[in-house]
């Protein structure tokens, strides 16, 4: 009561900061803050019933000081969810923004876990995802704006690298096979373990995918 | 206005447009960088920087698979060249989205006061931001605050003495390099008078209305008098 549970829920998101995945969505503490919610503002209005709307502060300092407390907590409760939930969405957007494929590693995630037949590290909820079906579709709906921004800037490249560049031309290592790529000069074919001289602008979405390493 | 003023102007008159346009954007980049506060969006230099991206990626597209190792020489001096721009941009561009996206609420305040002709955001700027800003409410209704009661959905709440709506910290110290002569500058409420130079580098606290002398930043302020972080109000 009174913000503990909340308290919960904001050491969980101190804790998403630093991690490099994103923990599971405590559905149930989510769930349980807002109750506290809903039954503190149930509290204060029984509190406030008998006074039929007369409610004299200076009259009653023990009722007015509930009455703060009341109402501070659930203040409180909603900071600790805002926190909480855009903690986790400042995640997913950053996600976004280096192409990984958030909703697609959320499926493989949760196959590999119905393999095992383990269900520990996954959600609360049992289904298996560590995002909260609003999350899903918070991201579906980042991905799409973010494109549309994206597509107004198609010369720049917004998501390209945010290192200031150097060569025009590097050499990179393939890792995985990643298949034909056109580029100006020519189509190449991205077999495993070849290595390439190639223009940085045309490859740098595949390293940042992990297809290909660059070498120095 | 002494030898150094008439030379700079002299300077200015003789450097062609795109080398200007090159230093303006590099100002607004380390600028928007290391400013608190979200600066203004520097509209027809942006509109003149991406017309020549765009001319030199066609220029670029139309000579490749030229055989002749001259055109392909310049090729690869151009493509550096607007590689390095391409940075320029895509950097400035994210680091205003990095601030729109820490304080939405705030910047909309500030985009909506500002007058028109010199916009806070760009019209993209500003579209992205709603309509980020709207995906973050519904996620926070969908997820529990529909579930709040009513007088508690707000996200813009000022009661209780504490708002909610988050401010960059405006208080935080930045650098700033005089581009050119301030003269003698008192710092209100102190003792502290100073002499700014061209050329100096300042680490400062606020330069907002206030400070003796800035009226004279007014006044200098289109001409980037003092940038590098130069606090706009």
């Amino acid at each position: 009561m009174y913000g503990e549970i909340g308290n919960k829920l904001v050491q969980h998101a101190k804790r998403t900061q630093s991690l490099a995945h994103l923990p599971p969505y405590q559905t149930e503490l989510v769930r349980a803050v807002t109750r506290e919610v809903r039954d503190l503002d149930k509290d204060v209005a029984t509190i406030l019933e008998p006074f039929a709307g007369s409610f004299n502060p200076s009259a009653e300092p023990a009722t007015a000081c509930a009455l703060l407390v009341n109402h501070l907590c659930m203040r409180r409760d909603k900071r600790c969810l805002l926190a909480y939930h855009r903690t986790r969405t400042d995640k997913l957007e950053e996600m976004c923004w280096s192409g990984i494929d958030v909703l697609e590693r959320q499926q493989q995630q949760s196959q590999k876990g119905a393999g095992e037949g383990s269900g520990a590290a996954m959600g609360a909820d049992g289904t298996g995802s560590s995002l909260s079906p609003e999350e899903e579709e918070y991201v579906r709906q980042y991905s799409d704006l973010l494109a549309s921004y994206k597509g107004q800037w198609t010369d720049i490249d917004l998501t390209g690298s945010l290192e200031p560049p150097k060569d025009l031309f590097i050499d990179v290592r393939v890792l995985k096979d990643a298949g034909e790529i056109q580029t100006e000069y020519g189509a190449i074919t991205l077999t495993k373990n070849s290595q390439f001289y190639v223009r940085q602008g045309d490859v740098e979405r595949l390293i940042a995918q992990g297809y290909l390493q660059r070498l120095s | 206005m002494d030898i150094d003023d008439l030379l700079a102007e002299v300077a200015v008159d003789t450097t062609p447009q795109e080398t200007r346009d090159l230093q303006a954007l590099t100002r607004a980049w380390v600028a928007e960088r290391v400013a608190p506060e979200m600066l203004a969006w520097p509209g027809s230099l942006m509109e003149r920087v991406l017309e020549r991206v765009r001319r030199q990626i066609e220029l670029v597209e139309d000579q490749t698979g030229s055989m002749d190792p001259k055109t392909n020489f310049k090729l690869i001096v151009i493509q550096t060249e607007l590689e390095r721009f391409k940075f320029l941009v895509r950097s400035f561009l994210r680091s205003r989205l990095r601030k729109i996206d820490a304080h939405p609420l705030h910047i909309l305040a500030l985009h909506t006061d500002a007058d028109e002709m010199h916009p806070l955001l760009s019209p993209a700027e500003h579209q992205y931001l709603t309509s980020h800003q709207t995906l973050l409410s519904t996620h926070y209704a969908s997820s529990f605050l529909s579930q709040f009661p009513s007088s508690l959905q707000r996200l813009d709440d000022t009661t209780g003495g504490i708002s909610m709506v988050d401010k960059p910290d405006e208080d935080a110290a930045v650098f700033v390099r005089v581009l050119r002569d301030v003269g003698e500058v008192a710092v209100e409420g102190t003792e502290k008078r100073f002499e700014m130079k061209r050329g100096d580098v300042w680490k400062m606290y606020d330069i907002t209305p206030g400070v003796a002398g800035s009226d004279r930043w007014a006044r200098d302020e289109g001409q980037n008098a003092v940038h590098s972080g130069e606090r706009t109000k």
